[in-house]
């Protein structure tokens, strides 16, 4: 199934997850738990898609499962983000 | 200037239930909810169970398809068994039984609702009762005063004052964080849960799945998964905790959705896939760190989710009332020290809920080891299941020599089904039935119907077609 047209965003969240390189141990936690795959890695630096801010459901996964403290989240700007109309 | 009694930040089942209680008890009280109104950012949890009705009759009964239009109530619940080539080997449908002792519960097992109208709801509740809903609104922090907390402070910097705050802020929650609570779960204690919401024509719905109302598909290829039924469509999702996980969560979703049973089902309710939905749910043996000096965590915040399935909604509406009538006894007494807080405690475990956690470690590993352990214990408990179910429906053989084929079929699976049972099933009937144990399994009592039997047994051994 593709995911494409699933999920609806309220735009003007501002940047909501930060990845501390320096921390990252590389070990791919937040690349496996994405639902929606916003996390990569390319030439052993793990980096989260530019588009995050549009696709992310907010779930916290990444930064739940991420035991080096490297992934910082805050929820976003009041009133913007995913709306679940049927959650 | 923004000062008040109580503060709630989070205006889900928690938080409402919690401002709504505040207010009622005369607190000038504030709720918080980041979302545009309550419920937007919210999925699953949304089969509501009787309990609700028996513990908040005068709010449950004014629940109706008018205030909330996707409402839907069952009386039955289906396990499907899918086994290790993804086929449906069977599936069992259940009613509540003879044994169920009051109503609602006789007449429907969940009634299943929308957050996005659920949640709203609940919150006009608490509006109505007096207290104030700041929506679209993001807390950012805790504010602190000579090491006590005195309010908390949203993301434009807008300082709200009061001495005690209600942390009902969910799986992730600042106000945990931020009191010193908890920074984060450790990966045993959370589960992420990721969800298909699919549309479908309400009177297909009726005609095709009847009264059932939700769904377990139990499986050796996937966590289970549920399917919980609304008036025009159905929630399909799964959950496992986060250092369970070898691939990624949909990957397991999708097996779900690519069965080839789910797409027939797809294809007779002419279902379409409508939103994608994840969320984290805390999912503990115990709740635990639920208060410090000024602050107390309901829901979610708190690990509330019952032990065995998870049920959040209800937990949170009990722990958010128990905290508005400590926030108010504390008000009173002038009193927001951790030690005078621990009554929440014991308030919560004199609930409904505080007996579900009575046997919260059995029930929590129990569930852990079965259904969410599918290579290891669902590839030999599905097959067993359903030799024990299925097996009689065969003309292969004459029945006596099935029987005996059965057996030791069933028998095959006990190296694995044995320890399962010592492990998992023993420790928690234990903890359940306790001291009534002993009368239970008293040899003397158990030995005395044994005779009878054994009559019956021939003593001469004939020889068997099988046998030979």
């Amino acid at each position: 199934m593709k995911n494409n047209g699933l999920t609806k965003h309220t735009p003007g969240t501002g940047d909501f997850i930060f990845i501390d390189q320096n921390r990252c141990n590389r070990c791919g936690q937040c690349i496996l738990v994405c639902v929606v795959n916003l996390w990569r890695k390319i030439e052993y630096i793990i980096s989260i898609s530019e588009e995050y801010k549009e696709k992310c459901l907010e779930c916290a996964a990444c930064y739940q499962v991420c035991e080096a403290d490297a992934i910082k989240f805050h929820y976003p700007s009041g009133g913007t983000g995913i709306i679940y109309e049927k959650g | 200037m923004n000062t008040y009694d109580l503060i709630v930040v989070g205006a889900g089942p928690g938080g409402s239930m919690a401002a709504k209680y505040a207010a009622d008890l005369g607190l000038k009280t504030i709720f918080f909810e980041r979302g545009r109104k309550p419920g937007e950012k919210n999925s699953s949890g949304c089969g509501l169970g009787p309990r609700m009705w028996r513990d908040f009759p005068n709010m449950m009964r004014e629940l109706t398809q008018e205030k909330c239009p996707s409402i839907r109530a069952g009386s039955a619940a289906r396990n499907y068994f899918v086994n290790q080539e993804g086929t449906v080997a069977g599936y069992v449908m259940a009613r509540p039984t003879k044994s169920v002792s009051y109503e609602p519960a006789k007449s429907w097992i969940t009634m299943n609702c929308y957050r996005s109208e659920f949640d709203p709801w609940i919150a006009e509740f608490a509006v109505n009762a007096g207290a104030e809903l700041k929506t679209s609104t993001l807390i950012t922090d805790l504010l602190k005063k000579d090491g006590k907390i005195c309010g908390v402070i949203d993301e434009h910097n807008i300082k709200y004052r009061a001495p005690i705050v209600i942390g009902a802020d969910g799986a992730v929650s600042m106000v945990a964080k931020q009191s010193g609570l908890r920074t984060k779960w450790a990966q045993d204690q959370i589960t992420v849960v990721p969800q298909y919401d699919f549309q479908a024509n309400p009177e297909k719905i009726d005609d095709i799945m009847g009264d059932e109302t939700l769904a377990v598909w139990w499986s050796a290829i996937f966590p289970a998964s549920y399917q919980v039924f609304f008036h025009d469509g159905f929630h399909q999702g799964l959950a496992n905790w986060l250092n369970k996980w070898d691939k990624n969560p949909l990957v397991y979703l999708n097996r779900v959705i690519n069965l080839k049973y789910y797409q027939r089902l797809l294809r007779i309710l002419n279902a379409k896939p409508r939103e994608l939905q994840s969320h984290l749910l805390p999912w503990l043996k115990y709740p635990y760190n639920t208060h410090t000096d000024g602050i107390i965590l309901v829901g979610d915040a708190g690990g509330f989710p019952c032990p065995l399935e998870a049920e959040g909604i209800y937990p949170a509406m009990v722990t958010g009332k128990a905290a508005a009538e400590v926030a108010a006894e504390a008000i009173n007494s002038e009193n927001f020290s951790k030690d005078f807080l621990s009554k929440f405690d014991k308030v919560w475990k004199h609930t409904s809920i505080g007996e579900e956690f009575e046997a919260g470690e059995e029930l929590y590993n129990i569930w852990k080891a079965l259904p969410f352990s599918p290579q290891e214990t669902m590839t030999w408990f599905v097959p067993m299941f359903m030799e024990i179910m299925g097996g009689i429906y065969d003309w292969s053989q004459p029945h006596a020599k099935r029987v005996r084929q059965i057996a030791s079929q069933i028998k095959s699976y006990m190296p694995n089904a044995l320890p399962f049972i010592m492990k998992y099933v023993f420790p928690l009937v234990a903890k359940i039935f306790e001291d009534d144990l002993d009368k239970m399994m008293d040899p003397q009592k158990l030995m005395s119907a044994l005779p009878k039997v054994l009559d019956l047994i021939p003593k001469k051994k004939k020889p068997r077609r099988d046998d030979m």
